[in-house]
């Protein structure tokens, strides 16, 4: 009995405790009603708003009905047409009692959305009135009346919520700091913003403005290239934090999720980060996500060319990871590939972080039985996947293989070793040993707004990201989507349509070229295509070779986008691109043309 | 030792699960906890900006959805003695057939654009079904044996739809539709139609699974947790019972992997790879592998912090976004200890309830001054962890009626059992 009584007296004790915090709670996030006048009023528009947001939202969903009322009605309706074409009498009755029907319906949902719309119309007045009322209650007694609540969207934009959604885990978190870096820089050289800190990039940027407007970074959300984890950041950071707009995902089918996530909520914009699907765009084509990068096929344009013509492959087989970038990525290969007169007689695709490759690579062709291969398996995957080939089919030889961007990265290559010395890597759209003004004056930002940039979480000087085609990829949407504001003086007042449409126009003079979007507001961008050479200290380097001008995402019409990319399309067939055999050569970052 | 001394609790009376003072509190605390939501839910819906939106529509959402597939593990634990890890596959299996089924093109999957119910249906039909015969195949073996199986089930699940690109491939299905009642994400109202039919459906799920224990099944099902030989020996089909079981806990697991597909409007095999069938045990973990409730309060304590991890103040300096499964493995590692029975079975532990209350009072109190209604969220979680992990350490150390130097010394005596202190 006695321990009851203390244990309940702990109990009242730690209840009121857990009150005082939520007050605590709730004094730290309201900061803004001050007096009891100003709380009043506001709580009179409020509830004015809560009645017209309930009427609006009535009249919406009335209206909705009326318009599916009115499709079921076309759907009988052709369906009528249907069964009188197919002569089927029953089914013509049927399906005329259906269209009357659904046209009974359709008249009933047009009056009760005219009726609701009358409602809210009363509502906004209603609200009207009970917002004068507070502004008068609230202006007569003090000296100082307090602002009359905003009207829903005739206020001009004064600032402008940003977020980046990066990876800061699985297979491409090491890029997490040159991420975000690419977009920081973006905003430092073409927004006025100041870079916090010159060794962090996480520590964002503050002062940056467009046209007056405050461009405010607010979140940086931190997903792990899966579908998963990117939609629930993309949520915490539009939905809880309220960013209005989002630069990122980094990868294949997390774009996709995004790209549907737009779809799904038009008051916002979505630029993407750096990755390469095809669908995102070409499939998804959400009218507010943003690509001012190529897809997985386009940076490939010129290997398969290279491949029968150089190299003189008249077969090859296909490894890649079983996923959207890599069958984007091996599509524009094989594409190509076939365009020139080659056959594709294997197609392998091991999952994402396979670990142990060997069952995959023994599907292959031997050495003997193709002329070359084609590399597609990315991040972490490479390395294992090619030793497990040599012990599988025996020694590498440059000449018998090639790979996309991940071939060309030098911390792959040289894990590799010599032995690939020679063989072709695809682009990623840029090409760092490029003797241009402009790749100088790229460079030459990058180390104007930071001193390091780590990389996979150690320090590392801020040039490295130069040669880091994630960093410009980022810089680029950013950049992309600065212009984009910069053409509608950064005011969003009347919603985002503008902005769309803004950013649809950007034309970038970008480091290794220039980067517009075609209509389904994708990259139509320069590629280049890199070769791995021994350089004189006998240190492995990678140098750009060939250069295919302003590749769009159809890929010189291969692709639609339905069916998309995928293990077993595109077919291999000829059919004409037109930068076969018309690639301009590139010696010592020089342009042949 | 120490554990079963902690574990020592005045107020419980023999009989297992589902008797005495300790359920009858764990009940109402239940009650209440659903009174709370309902409550929150109609708040928000008539008062909308009191509670952040974000809060309702995706944490609490969300919490209640995975509660409902984290039952289903609960319900196999606490009543048949099976610990399942099979039950992430099954709310995708069911999610992916409900992808499969309603979607219109534009995605990967079948696009079969049918009504939104039909697919409905047949998701939880293919996925009950399936529970079936997997539960049939895994019935005759029981603990690590039975873990294994349907570890293996689960991987083979997310390889499955993985490969399979007929259905999904690793891009997973989008732009699933919901039915006509919850309406499409850009209406204003569809997050708190979300809500209340998820709350409704745990509701619904919560009372079922009670009712189910009840049954002459439900009895005869903790017989064969209890002592199957026994119960084989009285006649009773222990692997039929078992199988039953899974079938039923398949069942329930569907009805979260429709919500799931409703909330997310996408599904891909990522979602149920190995990391989504440990978050899913670890949710039942945390809220208690033994009482029903826990299945909610686990998911909730999960998603709330993984929400709310930038937010926890005197971490937050060292704990940034990617480091949310340190805490979550540090919350499990408290409880695992201090409380063995997740957190709905703190009041077996002596003060565990005060300090877990002065923890989250704290905690919470400062987390509010800091970082606003986010904080105090994470940091009543944070405390109340806290402090049951203090109540625990507390409860050990006081365990050994010493003195401050007597504890310490055999602090110091730890792992060297010639040394310990003849006087315990």
């Amino acid at each position: 009995m006695r321990t009851v009584r203390k244990n309940s007296t702990w109990l009242r004790l730690s209840v009121a405790a857990m009150a005082l915090a939520l007050l605590a709670a709730a004094c730290a996030s309201d900061t803004g009603a001050e007096d009891a006048d100003a709380a009043l009023s506001a709580a009179q528009s409020a509830r004015g708003e809560a009645s017209t947001a309930l009427a609006d939202a009535a009249a919406a969903a009335a209206a909705a009905d009326a318009a599916l009322a009115a499709a079921e009605a076309a759907q009988a309706a052709a369906d009528l047409a249907q069964a009188t074409a197919e002569g089927n009498e029953a089914a013509v009755a049927a399906a005329e009692q259906a269209l009357a029907e659904a046209q009974s319906a359709a008249e009933d949902a047009r009056s009760q959305a005219a009726a609701a719309e009358q409602e809210a119309a009363q509502a906004r007045e209603a609200a009207a009135a009970a917002e004068a009322q507070a502004a008068e209650a609230a202006a007569a007694p003090p000296p100082e009346p307090p602002p009359p609540p905003p009207p829903a969207a005739a206020e001009p934009t004064t600032s402008i919520k940003l977020a980046i959604l990066s990876d800061c885990e699985g297979a491409f978190g090491a890029f997490h700091d040159r991420d975000i870096a690419g977009v920081v820089t973006a905003f430092a050289e073409h927004a006025g913003a100041t870079v916090n800190d010159r060794t962090a990039p996480q520590a964002g940027f503050s002062n940056a403005s467009i046209n007056g407007v405050a461009i405010e970074l607010v979140g940086i959300g931190c997903a792990d290239d899966t579908a998963e984890a990117a939609l629930r950041e993309t949520r915490r950071l539009m939905e809880d934090i309220g960013a209005e707009i989002m630069i990122g995902p980094l990868s294949g089918d997390e774009s996709i999720a995004v790209a549907n996530y737009a779809k799904d909520h038009p008051h916002q914009t979505f630029v993407n980060g750096t990755s390469g699907a095809q669908d995102s765009t070409m499939a998804v084509r959400a009218p507010n996500f943003f690509r001012f990068n190529g897809d997985g096929a386009q940076w490939n344009a010129g290997l398969g060319d290279i491949a029968h013509n150089v190299l003189g492959w008249e077969t090859a087989a296909v490894i890649g990871d079983d996923y959207s970038f890599a069958w984007t990525s091996t599509a524009g290969f094989i594409a190509e590939f076939c365009a020139a007169g080659g056959d594709v007689i294997s197609r392998v695709y091991p999952p994402l972080n396979t670990t142990d490759y060997s069952g995959f690579v023994e599907q292959l062709p031997g050495v003997d039985e193709v002329d070359g291969y084609f590399w597609a398996v990315g991040g972490a995957g490479l390395v294992p996947a090619l030793n497990a080939f040599e012990d599988a089919k025996g020694e590498i030889v440059g000449q018998q293989h090639m790979g996309n961007l991940f071939w060309g990265i030098p911390d792959v290559f040289r894990a590799i070793g010599p032995r690939v010395e020679g063989s072709y890597s695809g682009g990623f759209g840029n090409a760092p040993d490029l003797q241009t003004d402009k790749a100088a004056e790229f460079r030459a930002i990058i180390n104007s707004h930071f001193d390091e940039i780590p990389f996979g979480g150690a320090p590392a000087p801020a040039d490295a990201a130069y040669f880091d085609a994630f960093f410009m990829n980022y810089y680029n949407n950013a950049w992309g989507l600065i212009e984009g504001l910069k053409a509608i003086g950064a005011d969003l007042s009347g919603g985002h349509e503008p902005l769309w449409e803004a950013i649809s126009n950007v034309t970038l003079d970008a480091a290794f070229g220039e980067i517009s979007l075609d209509s389904n507001r994708t990259a139509i961008q320069d590629q280049y295509v890199g070769r791995i050479y021994i350089d004189d200290a006998g240190e492995m380097q990678s140098s750009t070779v060939a250069f295919v001008p302003q590749v769009d995402q159809t890929f010189g019409g291969t692709f639609t986008g339905d069916p998309p990319p995928s293990r077993d399309f595109p077919p291999c067939e000829v059919r004409d691109l037109p930068w076969i055999g018309n690639a301009t050569p590139v010696v010592d970052g020089v342009l042949q043309n | 030792m120490i554990l079963t001394r902690l574990r020592g609790d005045p107020g419980e009376t023999p009989g297992g699960v589902g008797s005495g003072d300790y359920a009858r509190n764990t009940r109402k605390l239940a009650a209440a906890l659903f009174v709370a939501l309902v409550l929150v839910g109609v708040f928000q819906a008539i008062t909308p900006g009191v509670f952040r939106h974000y809060f309702v529509d995706v944490v609490m959402t969300r919490s209640l959805l995975f509660g409902v597939a984290a039952a289903s593990i609960v319900f196999l634990s606490a009543f048949g003695g099976m610990i399942s890890l099979a039950q992430t596959l099954m709310y995708g299996v069911c999610a992916f057939t409900v992808g499969n089924a309603v979607t219109t093109g534009g995605s990967k999957g079948l696009n079969l654009g049918w009504n939104p119910w039909v697919g409905v249906a047949l998701g939880i039909g293919v996925t009950t079904a399936l529970g079936f015969v997997m539960g049939l195949i895994a019935s005759r073996s029981s603990g690590l044996y039975y873990l294994m199986i349907t570890l293996a089930y689960g991987v083979i699940g997310f390889y499955f739809f993985g490969q399979v690109t007929v259905l999904s491939g690793f891009g997973g299905v989008n732009q699933v539709r919901a039915p006509a009642f919850i309406g499409e994400p850009t209406d204003a109202t569809n997050p708190e139609r979300l809500f209340f039919t998820v709350l409704v459906v745990s509701v619904v799920v919560y009372l079922l699974l009670r009712y189910v224990s009840r049954t002459p099944f439900g009895l005869a099902l903790q017989g064969v947790r209890d002592d199957p030989v026994r119960m084989n020996s009285l006649g009773f089909n222990v692997a039929m019972h078992r199988t039953w079981a899974f079938t039923l806990a398949a069942f329930i697991a569907s009805l979260g992997g429709v919500l799931y597909v409703w909330e997310q409007r996408a599904i891909s095999p990522t979602t149920i790879s190995l990391v989504g069938i440990l978050n899913l045990l670890i949710m039942a973990i945390i809220g208690g592998v033994l009482v029903l409730e826990g299945a909610w309060l686990g998911a909730f304590i999960y998603i709330a912090l993984e929400n709310y991890v930038r937010n926890v103040v005197f971490l937050n300096n060292w704990i940034e976004e990617a480091r949310f499964r340190t805490l979550a493995g540090a919350i499990v590692l408290v409880l695992v200890l201090a409380c063995p029975d997740g957190v709905v079975g703190l009041r077996k532990v002596r003060g565990a309830v005060t300090l877990s209350l002065i923890g989250a009072a704290v905690w919470g109190t400062v987390g509010g001054l800091q970082e606003g209604d986010r904080g105090a969220i994470a940091g009543v979680i944070v405390g109340a962890v806290a402090g049951i992990g203090a109540a625990g350490l507390v409860g050990w150390l006081a365990g050994h009626r010493d003195t401050a130097r007597g504890v310490w010394s055999r602090l110091l005596a730890t792992g060297r059992p010639g040394q310990v202190p003849a006087r315990n």
